[in-house]
């Protein structure tokens, strides 16, 4: 079987191309050109004004962790390590204990996500079978500048509110 | 070998053991039918009906396999669409009032009941009325939690308390889907083998408080071990993890079949001894109670072997053939007077007949082999003609009481060799750190002089030496397990047809060799 062969043209071979010094001079008049219109009116810009533009964050969009909780505010989670069991990167921690309000008899004492590990797949909030975990909080930017606080712990992860509302959220196909 | 017979299963021929029924002789052929009442070491019960098969041409059709013995020629139906039926119906029956609360069952994972479901029929609940509510969470003493929901009513635990502890403390009241096990009132499990009931109830009804909520059984890593609670010498499964920033712990031991030793079972007190691997431990060699590096204490030792006159050494009775040989070994080198004085590790009137013995150390026997002298007069007149005693191991406060101790070592310098952090660790002049028995491989001999191989389960992160090492550094001629072992021939000629690693899983009788009685 023979190859199928193209021939390219090699750009930048011409006189004029050659000479160097007016195709840098046609370079810079586009870059500049882009330069006084942003200047003038930066209304028509291609990129986002990041920090004061926030980015729309769809529902189905997996941003940082939560743990949801039920009417009276106690923990859904029962501690069944489904998601520390499925996670790929091996980012949850959980200990479990013997839960006392009578909801079921088991929970966590410990649930530690470390963000730095984590990759956002989403399969923690996949196997879960109570829907105790969901990525819905909107959050995309985690900064800090230690190590340390990018673990999180569950006080943090059961204060974080969802930012949807309860439809919306379902509606999203989760 | 066992008489054979052969039998034909969904139309192919198999070869299987004579004797036995239908379940254990083609289950030993890797045909697996499914039950939930049956034990091996309990015996057939017949009420689950889960094991049900079809016999082609028999009268009648259909008998439960646990209750069938196998016989020439019988023509088993297990892929039959009406077999298939029959347990797809019963595990119907057995899920109508099942709580499924596997997310927060410590069962999961090792469940009959999620395990029949998955491979026979995943059928869907039809109930319109509402389960039936029973207790949860009822202790039932010896540390055993039971949950009467979750229950199938198969009736292991009952006739373990019936037929092999003899004590009857269970019992299941009531009739039809009100049936539930329960204690007498007022009157908990009270047997030194009531852990045994988690491990035979097929689902999550009885479960372990000790181990209750500790882990997921999926992370736990199993590996074969013997127990050195006693000198039965139980075979177990070390379940052990080591989880993430973690150091390798154990969570459970759990009994390993061998019918020549402990049967299916083995003891309350040696399955919680786990714990005695994970705490306490002596983490660093310590010199004068100052932690320092091992080179340091190490030349120490050397420093005290060369002004030492007389050197008495010490070994525990729990030490493998291996770690004994090597140690003698470097007595032998050193010259110094070597004993195995344990008294204090027998206790007397404790055993029962069954799995626990008097004697709490897992190889005397092996002590008695090498011909190490045991009395107590040549341990106390060796260490009142030395100025230097090396301790392996041996827990010298189950022998003397504190201040006899302090007495009986006055003017002796005390090297020990230790795996655990305790009083003797911290009146030692130099401490050095030991694996644990979990941790290394070896051989002993236990009460039936039976001789039995483990394997190191457990790798800690501090990796402590095991005393044959640790006797190699001191000085003794014997490097590694192989020559150990090769010295062991000298002792045991049975094991010449052995390598330390082909002694068979079962273990070495050594009543029916003529070896026993050889000693040296």
């Amino acid at each position: 079987m023979s190859a199928k062969v193209k021939t390219m043209d090699r750009k930048g071979a011409s006189f004029q191309e050659r000479l160097y010094l007016i195709e840098i001079f046609k370079g810079m008049a586009t870059t500049f050109g882009h330069f006084l219109r942003n200047l003038l009116d930066n209304k028509k810009l291609y990129v986002r004004h990041y920090p004061e533009v926030q980015p729309e964050i769809p529902v189905r969009w997996r941003g940082r962790h939560r743990l949801t909780t039920h009417a009276d505010g106690t923990v859904k989670c029962v501690a069944c390590f489904m998601c520390q069991t499925n996670c790929p990167a091996n980012c949850i921690i959980i200990e479990a204990g013997e839960r006392l309000d009578g909801k079921t008899e088991k929970m966590p004492v410990k649930f530690n996500i470390d963000l730095l590990e984590c990759i956002y797949c989403g399969y923690c909030v996949e196997a879960c079978p109570l829907d105790a975990i969901r990525m819905d909080t909107g959050i995309f930017s985690v900064t800090d500048n230690n190590r340390e606080s990018f673990v999180l712990s569950l006080p943090e992860l059961l204060a974080t509110p969802g930012a949807f509302s309860e439809e919306d959220y379902k509606k999203g196909g989760a | 070998m066992a008489d054979t017979i052969n039998l034909f299963v969904n139309g192919v021929e198999v070869e299987v053991e004579a004797g036995k029924n239908l379940i254990d002789a083609i289950g030993a052929v890797g045909i697996e039918i499914p039950h939930l009442c049956y034990h091996p070491a309990l015996g057939a019960d017949g009420n689950c009906r889960m094991c049900l098969v079809g016999i082609e041409d028999g009268r009648p059709p259909l008998v439960p396999a646990c209750k069938t013995p196998a016989q020439a020629g019988m023509k088993v139906l297990l892929d039959a669409a009406h077999i298939k039926k029959i347990q797809r119906d019963v595990m119907e029956l057995e899920l109508i009032n099942h709580p499924t609360d596997c997310p927060i069952c410590d069962q999961a994972g090792e469940c009959k009941l999620q395990d029949y479901y998955m491979t026979y029929g995943r059928p869907e609940s039809r109930m319109t009325v509402p389960q039936v509510q029973k207790s949860k969470k009822l202790d039932f003493g010896c540390g055993v939690v039971h949950d009467q929901e979750r229950c199938v009513t198969c009736g292991r635990c009952v006739r373990f308390c019936r037929e092999i502890t003899k004590t009857g403390e269970l019992g299941i009241i009531n009739r039809t889907d009100a049936a539930r096990v329960n204690i007498f009132p007022g009157r908990p499990l009270n047997n030194r083998y009531a852990l045994n009931v988690v491990d035979l109830c097929p689902v999550g009804a009885m479960t372990s408080r000790d181990f209750r909520f500790k882990q997921r059984v999926w992370f736990l890593k199993k590996a074969p071990g013997i127990c050195h609670g006693c000198a039965k010498g139980c075979n177990i499964t070390i379940e052990h993890n080591r989880e993430k920033y973690q150091d390798d712990l154990i969570y459970r031991f759990r009994p390993r079949l061998n019918l020549q030793v402990n049967g299916y079972f083995m003891c309350d007190a040696g399955r919680l001894s786990y714990r005695q691997e994970n705490e306490g431990r002596l983490l660093e060699a310590r010199l004068n109670s100052q932690i320092r590096p091992l080179e340091d204490v190490l030349a120490a030792y050397n420093q005290e072997i060369e002004r030492a006159e007389k050197i008495a050494i010490l070994l525990s009775p729990n030490c493998s053939l291996e770690q004994m040989v090597a140690v003698k070994a470097l007595a032998t080198k050193l010259q110094a007077s070597l004993s195995g004085f344990s008294a204090g590790y027998i206790q007397q009137g404790d055993g029962d007949g069954f799995l626990i013995e008097d004697d709490k150390s897992a190889n005397r026997a092996g002590l008695t082999l090498l011909g190490i002298d045991c009395t107590q007069e040549h341990f106390e007149k060796a260490v009142q003609e030395t100025q230097l005693l090396i301790n392996f191991n041996n827990d010298l406060s189950r022998s003397y009481a504190e201040h006899e101790l302090k007495k009986l070592l006055k003017d002796t310098k005390v090297i020990f060799a230790t795996s655990h952090d305790d009083s003797l660790a911290t009146m030692a002049d130099i401490a050095i750190p030991v694996a644990a028995s979990s941790e290394y491989a070896g051989s002993l001999i236990n009460c039936n002089n039976i001789l039995q191989t483990f394997t190191g389960a457990v790798s800690k992160n501090h990796k402590p030496a095991d005393i044959g090492e640790l006797a190699a550094k001191l000085g003794s001629p014997l490097q590694n397990r192989a020559e150990q072992f090769a010295e062991l021939r000298i002792y045991l000629s049975v094991l010449k047809d052995f390598e330390a690693d082909t002694v068979p899983a079962e273990g070495l009788n050594l009543n029916d060799s003529e070896a026993a009685n050889v000693t040296a």
